[in-house]
């Protein structure tokens, strides 16, 4: 078979391959080194994290065990063939199911409400003050940063055992996250109608009323609702410190090893989550749907 | 006021009476939903406790503890140690967690990825235990592992990359459906087979978009792994909770303060190193 | 009377409005004319303190402008209303809700927030509708509306604050020329029989000759020419504009202006 292609002359050939090989080489060297970096980096937190392949290893038997006995019943029969036995404590897990729900629903919008509140201090292009926004944003960022279990374990103290508790983990731990993206939401507005509303001498609040408000709600009930899924899913592990809702059943099962009652109260926390995870997309959907359509 | 011309009010209202009726159709309904909102949030807050004594007299007991909290005090200097050692270790921990979750969820997410995987059914089923994986709770994860490998900060690695594997495999998935698929065709319009065209054609153009994302989910992670540790997992979760029971209430605060300055500098470093990954590509790219 | 003494207004290293003193007696209407950038925006917006001046003093009557704060600062808005070359109305609102943002200064705080209006402040609205034919789209969602439309909406505003001074800032850059001649033909109406002071800056020449007792010249910040129409020759106006310079023909430079000899009959100038 011919080629299409000449064959260049050796002399004219090894000038471009060197040259291609250079190229390749200096961009594999900076490959190189990045990798060492990153195996020096996981090599040292081997060690500090104690990872131990081996008993990983011996012992991943009994991590497909625990899967797998967590679908039988205390009997020994698989748990569908007796859904009575198996959510047994339905009533109970129901209420418990309810209550987190309810945390969850409470410290969003009572979350939510405080961030609504905060944002516009928190917004570079409308803020007030620069001290008072530097203030806000700090304070907004401690309780982000802070995971909600570790509030739930100080509120614990203050509130004592329950839901109480909980609720205002997730609220203070929502405010911190919706503050700063409804901050970053009121950012990106159109200032043109704030700026009207504020030649006429209208008050601050007035101008951010009808100003920036108009512009921002449909976002604002959209992150709210996406933060309301994620603390569905939080609400549910603060009863491990004994901060209200179906975590104080699940971990009590967990601890006592009642298999089948592990799985039955995480079938139904996975279920509503996905339900709830369902209904706000449509109404997410829906939102995000009006915005354009009024745009 | 010089101009201002008499406004006869009744002949403006006559005019235009829809202006002057009370609510209309459109407030009325939000009205109606905000009233909903607001009485679930009531009887929420009733059912929960707050509007008895216990709401009013826990404000009092935590504006004491907030008051005991400060200023922060780590104690000693072997505290400070044994701080900043077990920080390291959620560091440790998040980093082992994410980049193994990262290397377990590629093939994963090539199953879930309609542009990859044909077969329906194989997608549908990786797609659905990928969402079931991310829906269990990172607690219950290490809580799972500490039954396997005992107690320590290797369940609590384990946990994060079992949690992870679920969120990465979405992820990726979503990214590399987004990908261009003008390369893949090139690849196998030159007699190239899927294989090649994967590695050649998506996999390059997908990296960038998979490093930033691994990046992210390690920030969040070292956050994550500041609480496995009061299960019992490992890191810095497990004095924290030890110092919250034991009310060693200037130990908490300092132990925030580390908690703080230490995702304080992994942020500013992973968006170092993000600009540095997609700044200059995206630079070229245009 | 308003009178400005040495304003300047700088943006970093750049004298946006360089030492500009003015003195505006009540009831003139008053044209300022300029290319884009020549600081004109800069100096309306100082004067409602939109923006606030670097240096110099603008003053109204014996009130220092340059020094309110607060409630103070807020009441000379109110008398000092403003019409924007963009409208700057609130999209998502309605019109007679838009028109409302007027008297938002002198209704209580609690009440307006809410969106409630007494009867006689909604009254006041339709009939600066009505008065601008707009009374009709009152139930509108502004962003629904033409340009013309809009401009009409800023304009009813701007009235039921029932100022004692409009600025109106390029009022007429985004429309066409039939809702320029309407517009136009408001602030004059508006000027003469209301007699309500009104500046307004403008960069068709043709339009400020047309309708403005005096004219006010701005280049690079600074006062250039200072006259009534008859005086503005075409040589003043070629230098105002810097036809003669080649940097004239960037996208925001397009000057109205076009020299008289080919000038056709101002089609617009109806009155």
């Amino acid at each position: 078979m011919t080629s299409p292609i000449v064959q260049l002359p050796q002399a004219q050939l090894r000038p471009l391959l060197a040259a291609y090989e250079a190229t390749v080489r200096s961009r594999r060297w900076h490959s190189v080194m990045i990798a060492a970096c990153v195996v020096a980096a996981i090599a040292l937190s081997s060690i500090s994290a104690e990872v131990a392949p081996m008993r990983l290893f011996e012992n991943i038997g009994r991590f497909t065990s625990y899967i797998v006995r967590l679908f039988y019943l205390e009997s020994g029969a698989p748990v569908w063939t007796d859904p009575a036995e198996w959510y047994w404590g339905l009533p109970r897990w129901l209420r418990l199911l309810g209550e987190t729900l309810l945390m969850a629903y409470v410290g969003t919008l009572l979350g939510a409400a405080g961030a609504f509140g905060l944002c516009f201090l928190a917004a570079a292009n409308v803020a007030p003050s620069r001290w008072l926004r530097i203030a806000v944003r700090r304070f907004c960022e401690l309780c982000r940063t802070v995971p909600g279990l570790v509030f739930a374990l100080i509120f614990v103290i203050a509130f004592g055992l329950g839901p109480m508790a909980g609720v205002l983990a997730v609220a203070i731990h929502t405010l911190g996250a919706l503050g700063k993206l409804f901050a970053e939401v009121v950012e990106n507005i159109d200032m043109k109608p704030v700026e009207g509303i504020s030649s006429t001498g209208a008050a601050w609040h007035v101008a951010m009323r009808f100003g920036a408000l108009p512009q921002t709600m449909s976002n604002f009930v959209s992150y709210a609702l996406l933060r309301f899924e994620i603390n569905v899913r939080e609400s549910a592990v603060l009863g491990f410190v004994g901060a209200g809702g179906i975590g104080q059943d699940l971990i009590e099962a967990i601890r006592k090893f009642y298999y089948s009652d592990v799985s039955a109260i995480l079938v139904l926390i996975l279920l509503t989550v996905a339900v709830i995870d369902m209904l706000t997309a449509r109404v997410r959907h829906r939102l995000i749907g009006l915005g354009e359509n009024h745009r | 006021m010089t101009g201002r011309p008499k406004i006869d009010l009744a002949a403006v209202r006559s005019r235009h009476p829809h202006h002057f009726g009370r609510m209309d159709r459109a407030q009325i309904t939000a009205a109606a939903v905000a009233a909903a909102a607001l009485a679930l949030l009531i009887y929420g807050m009733g059912e929960l406790g707050f509007f008895g004594g216990t709401f009013l007299a826990g404000l009092r007991r935590l504006g004491e503890i907030l008051g005991l909290m400060l200023p922060p005090d780590p104690g000693n200097w072997a505290h400070v140690r044994i701080f900043v050692m077990a920080l390291l270790e959620t560091v440790a921990i998040a980093l082992l967690g994410t980049l193994s979750a990262a290397v377990l969820a590629v093939p994963l997410a090539l199953l879930a990825a309609r542009n990859v995987t044909t077969a329906r059914l194989v997608r549908f089923l990786s797609r659905r235990s990928l969402d079931t994986i991310r829906s269990v709770d990172i607690l219950v994860w290490a809580l799972i592992w500490i039954n396997v490998v005992g107690l320590g900060p290797f369940a609590g690695a384990l946990a994060i990359m079992t949690s992870d594997i679920g969120s990465f495999g979405k992820l990726f998935s979503e990214a590399i459906e987004a990908a261009d698929r003008r390369p893949v065709e090139g690849i196998v319009s030159t007699g190239g087979g899927r294989i090649l065209g994967v590695r050649f054609g998506i996999l390059p153009e997908v990296f960038p978009v998979l490093a930033s994302q691994i990046l992210y989910y390690f920030e969040s992670n070292t956050r994550s792994a500041t609480i496995i540790g009061i299960v019992g997992a490992g890191g810095i979760g497990l004095h924290l909770a030890e110092a919250i029971r034991t009310l060693e209430l200037p130990q908490v605060s300092f132990i925030i303060l580390l908690i703080l300055a230490a995702v304080a500098a992994i942020d500013f470093v992973s968006s170092q190193l993000r600009f540095a990954m997609i700044g200059p590509r995206a630079g070229t790219a245009t | 009377m308003l009178r400005l003494d040495g304003v300047v207004k700088k943006f970093g290293d750049k004298r946006a409005v360089d030492a500009v003193s003015l003195v505006v007696p009540a009831g003139q209407l008053v044209g300022i004319i300029g290319r884009s950038g020549a600081g004109k925006s800069t100096l309306l917006r100082m004067i409602n303190r939109l923006n606030d001046p670097s240096e110099g003093s603008i003053r109204y009557g014996d009130i220092d402008i340059t020094a309110l704060r607060g409630r103070a600062l807020r009441e000379w808005r109110a008398r000092c209303a403003m019409i924007f070359q963009q409208f700057n109305l609130a999209g998502r609102l309605d019109v007679l809700t838009n028109v409302m943002m007027g008297r938002a200064f002198h209704a209580p705080l609690a009440r307006s927030l809410f969106n409630i209006w007494t009867d006689d402040e909604k009254a006041l609205g339709l009939s600066a509708l009505e008065g601008l034919e707009m009374a009709r789209l009152a139930g509108q969602r502004a962003d629904t509306l033409s340009g013309g439309q809009q401009q009409r909406v800023a304009i009813a505003r701007a009235l039921v604050q029932e100022p004692e001074l409009i600025l109106a800032d390029e009022p007429i850059a985004s429309l066409d020329p039939r809702n320029t001649q309407v517009v136009m033909d408001a602030l004059q109406h508006i000027n003469r029989h209301l007699g309500i002071t009104v500046i307004c800056n403008l960069h068709s020449l043709d339009i400020a000759r047309n309708y403005c007792d005096r004219l006010v010249g701005l280049a690079n910040g600074r006062v250039v020419f200072d006259g009534v129409p008859s005086q503005l020759t075409d040589r003043v106006a070629r230098d105002l504009y810097g036809l003669e310079s080649d940097d004239v023909v960037g996208p925001d430079a397009r000057p109205d202006y076009t020299p008289a000899e080919a000038r056709p009959g101002l089609a617009l100038a109806g009155s």
